[in-house]
């Protein structure tokens, strides 16, 4: 599918000319080679490049991962709005399925690379897609911004791979460290599911930050991230008698999991990794959820004027509310924005060279910047209270 | 232009190779899913032993995937011992198991990264993909017209017909099974090797079902099948991309419609599209093969003493004692019920006696799974109930028959040594001159399973003939034929019998029985109650009472 926030005129085609990039045929225009869009007059707010900016998303739209895609494509799209009202440059977004399967998502970066040129692709959805295809668009010299991506290694892949989602080892520290000051937890009992990549990190991360703050593990569970009936283990952890549970586990494990906790008697916070950070959570464990900790990349509360002005025109747009996959999707798309204007062009390796150099750009995650291509802003230690999350003190 | 859908043109290729690994045991009639976790074994595997560096210029494939299809072959070979026993769904689910189980072990084992997986260099390049491609369907296609893939198909129309033309079920199934294995093994480790990265759930079920999807919409009857479902599925998602198709609901909704369709209007998959151009033809020219003598009139052939058979209380056959000597024509009659089709699946080997003793052609009838020793022996034979192969031709049918006279001919195919051709047209003039024999000739090239009825018993008799058989058993051969068929078949026995054959014919036309036999048995309640010639059986008081049940005419037909 296709979004474009304009058309590409004759005008446009003139400028192409003008500004003495040869093309033998002039109907090529429609699908401008990213190095040939080039360079524009001034820089920041009065950059202007007559050509549309082409950027691609490969986003899992169907599959397993379909939900966490679609609320992707939302933040796209209220980005791309917000982005038209802004002077000088214009996006051509084109936003691709790759159906939670690896292979296929191969097959769309290969499109963004060179039959659909663009000038940098969003995403993938998942860390084991971005694993495969990551690589691709290093060795074509293509920057990527993962939007989503959390797990270890990704911007290891090389210098053209970047991320704006905080990754667990960010995250897991802080919401550790905040629950222990917090609550004054002395030891724990950690479960996680050892067959999924995301949540296994997510342990590795959570035993680290327990070590670090010097808090006790005295039993740590393991079950499949398709168990739904935790009882015996929930049982076993209970008979150790823990100031806290710390999960790590996707949320179709987490919903089951603090109900049958709950259900069995068990009434100590339960911290959880990013897989529980869904509203979802609330609407289907209900009153089961209270006293679960989560930390995130974003604070949905939060009332800075970035984040004030994404709801808003979220809610006008989508009808309801956003999701922290759509404030990453629509923080990636602005950091492009500022990205091509800082260097006022829509070639791939400027826009590398100055995503890096981003600095402390206001977002709806908070004060922004890249370090090392990594994401730096705070994160925030939320806990289920009346059935939303709000911020642990 | 294809060189901007590298990717896509090397997933079609590496798809193809997985289905290949289904179709290598969907051909033999076996559904097995624990591909996937073989596949994910040999991946692993070479993660291990590949080397860093070219290996004598070339790429560390060349150790790679032959270190994988040898994982995935062993591996394949210790799951067959304990699960090639179990069929259908049974075998589906226990290699399912494994496959699972395999998953579990690398996703907790320390050296595969867990569930965090490895990530590898990227050296499969199209070229690499379609090489080894056309690799594994040049194995399919040499595999289609020799000895091994014709006993392939056989056990994939009918099992125990099979072993009743010689075929050894346990070892063939097992060599598809293992064949399977090396190809799984193969994908493994191109699929680590093109998408940089492996982690066991690459490997799980939804993989396993895909490849059988692809298998089955590509259809497992002809060699190119599981080329044209690759082809099939991974271009359809890439088409709606290029026309633009929405994507959410819609793009997974018409990939399933389309699926539906094919397996509605082509239940034998893609490749059905395909014409059989090239079924193989009769050159009248190149004689029957030369084969062994038949045993001089009058050696044993058959010794039964005190034979039995019982499920639990039953006693189907009792304490039979038999001889049956070299050119003779032995019918053998009695009531529905009387034990006639036990006895002669006993002399067949493909049911075990439970007391006394018997040899045929020198074999003692012994233990379970032994039936292609007897064919082997010289005992061939046609059912009660016909078992043709019905998705085989005709001639094709008949060539399976003459499975115990021919060579295996694969690797010599495989090298396309001039000998494999001959061997192979000897077996088409051996098949090809049993059909002549019953008057099927002009029909070769016609699917046994739109035979007439009358046809089809022709053919079972012309498929067991062309196993040179020293015991030919006929398990009413005559049933449904009218009064001209079933005389024109015993002038055909006859024949048979004065070309050495010994006949073992079970018969409800008594007519014909009498007219066509040298010596008669007749079983009651699983019990010999007479024997002697046709003319003394005729007569017989007790035959008469407990057979024909009443004082009618002996010539009448019952």
């Amino acid at each position: 599918m296709r979004i474009r926030t304009a058309s590409v005129s004759t005008a446009a085609a003139l400028a192409l000319l003008v500004t003495g990039c040869a093309s033998e045929d002039p109907a090529d225009t429609a699908a401008p080679a990213p190095q040939a869009s080039g360079g524009g007059g001034g820089s920041g707010e009065d950059c202007v490049i007559e050509e549309p900016v082409p950027v691609g998303a490969a986003l899992s739209l169907t599959g397993a991962a379909a939900s966490y895609g679609q609320s992707q494509q939302k933040g796209l799209e209220v980005a791309l709005d917000d982005l038209a009202e802004k002077e000088g440059v214009t996006y051509e977004l084109a936003i691709e399925d790759d159906a939670t399967d690896p292979k296929q998502g191969i097959a769309v970066f290969e499109q963004f690379i060179s039959r659909e040129p663009v000038s940098i692709i969003l995403g993938p959805t998942l860390s084991n897609a971005a694993k495969t295809t990551d690589p691709i668009a290093q060795e074509e010299g293509v920057p990527v911004l993962g939007i989503s991506n959390t797990a270890a290694g990704i911007t290891e892949i090389g210098d053209y791979i970047f991320r704006n989602s905080l990754p667990e080892t960010a995250v897991i520290p802080q919401t550790i460290a905040k629950a222990k000051e917090s609550l004054g937890l002395e030891k724990v009992v950690v479960m996680y599911s050892n067959d999924d990549a995301f949540t296994e990190s997510g342990f590795t991360a959570f035993e680290a930050a327990l070590e670090e703050e010097g808090l006790e593990t005295v039993e740590t569970l393991t079950f499949s991230k398709a168990d739904t009936d935790f009882r015996a283990l929930l049982t076993e952890a209970k008979a150790a008698q823990p100031d806290a549970l710390v999960v790590s586990g996707l949320i179709e494990a987490a919903i089951p999991l603090v109900t049958q906790a709950r259900e069995l008697g068990i009434e100590v916070p339960i911290i959880g990794g990013n897989g529980f950070n869904s509203p979802q959570l609330m609407a289907d464990a209900g009153a089961a959820a209270e006293g679960v900790i989560v930390g995130a990349a974003w604070n949905s509360a939060s009332e800075s004027e970035e984040n004030a002005a994404f709801l808003e025109a979220f809610e006008a747009k989508h009808d309801g509310k956003p999701d922290q996959f759509a404030a990453q999707a629509y923080t990636g798309m602005m950091l492009v924005d500022a990205a091509v204007r800082a260097g006022c062009s829509a070639e791939r390796d400027a826009i590398q060279a100055s995503l890096g150099s981003l600095q402390d750009i206001p977002t709806p995650l908070g004060t922004f910047s890249f370090d090392n291509r990594e994401p730096q802003h705070p994160a925030v230690v939320q806990i289920v209270e009346g059935g939303t999350f709000t911020v642990l003190d | 232009m294809l060189g901007d859908y590298t990717a896509t043109l090397t997933l079609i290729a590496l798809t193809a190779i997985f289905a290949y690994s289904f179709y290598a045991v969907l051909m033999a009639g076996q559904l097995s899913l624990g591909q996937a976790g073989l596949a994910s074994l040999a991946g692993f595997s070479a993660t291990v032993v590949m080397p860093d560096s070219p290996v004598v210029g070339l790429s560390p494939l060349v150790v790679g995937i032959p270190v994988g299809m040898l994982v995935g072959a062993c591996v394949a070979f210790l799951l067959g011992l304990p699960v090639m026993r179990l069929r259908g769904v049974f075998l589906a689910i226990a290699t399912l198991g494994f496959a699972e189980m395999v998953r579990i072990v690398l996703i907790n084992a320390e050296w595969t990264g867990g569930a965090q997986g490895t990530s590898v260099p990227k050296l499969v390049t199209p070229g690499i993909a379609w090489g080894c491609l056309l690799l594994v369907a040049y194995w399919f296609w040499r595999l289609g017209g020799s000895r091994f893939g014709r006993g392939l198909a056989a056990i994939r129309e009918d099992e125990l017909a099979a072993r009743a033309m010689g075929v050894h079920i346990s070892r063939y199934r097992m060599a598809a099974f293992v064949t399977s294995g090396a190809i799984a093994g193969m994908y493994g480790v191109l699929l680590a090797y093109f998408s940089r990265f492996i982690t066991p759930d690459d490997f799980g079920f939804a993989a396993a079902v895909d490849g059988l999807v692809t298998a089955v919409v590509g259809g497992s009857l002809l060699f190119l099948g599981p080329l044209l479902g690759s082809g099939f599925l991974t271009s359809v998602p890439e088409i709606q991309r290029a026309l633009g198709v929405e994507a959410g609901w819609i793009r997974p909704f018409l990939s399933g419609l389309l699926l539906l369709v094919v397996i509605l209007f082509l239940p034998g998959g893609l490749s059905s599209l395909i014409p059989r151009w090239r079924t193989p033809r009769l050159d009248p020219s190149i004689p029957a093969p030369e084969l062994p003598a038949l045993p001089p009139p009058g050696t044993s052939v058959l010794s039964l003493k005190g034979l039995g058979k019982a499920y639990g209380g039953l006693h189907a056959v009792r304490s039979v004692d038999l001889e049956l000597g070299s050119g003779e024509i032995l019918g053998l009659i009695g009531p529905n019920g009387a034990g006639k089709t036990t006895l002669v699946n006993l002399i067949s080997g493909l049911s075990v006696p439970t007391s006394g003793t018997g040899t045929v052609l020198g074999i003692p009838l012994g233990p379970e799974g032994q039936g292609h020793r007897f064919a082997r022996a010289g005992v061939s034979r046609t059912f009660q109930h016909s078992k043709l192969f019905d998705r085989l031709t005709v001639l094709e049918n008949a060539l399976v028959g003459a499975h115990v006279v021919t060579r295996p001919t694969l690797l010599r195919r495989l090298l396309w040594l001039p000998s494999a051709r001959r061997d192979e047209q000897r077996a088409l003039a051996q098949a090809g001159a049993q059909l002549a024999r019953v008057g099927l000739a002009d029909r070769a090239g016609v699917n046994a399973g739109a035979l007439s009825y009358g046809d089809r018993r022709r053919l079972e008799i012309a498929r067991a003939l062309a196993a040179h058989p020293t015991l030919l058993i006929l398990d009413e051969p005559a049933a449904g034929m009218n009064h001209v068929e079933a005389q024109e078949l015993s002038t055909l026995i006859r024949t048979l019998a004065e070309d050495g054959i010994t006949v073992l014919l079970i018969e409800h036309n008594v007519r014909m029985v009498l007219e066509t036999c040298t010596r008669i048995v007749v079983l009651n309640f699983g019990g010999v109650i007479a024997a002697g010639d046709p003319a003394t059986i005729a007569k017989d008081p007790v035959v008469i009472e407990a057979y024909l049940g009443s004082d009618g005419p002996a010539d009448s037909r019952v």
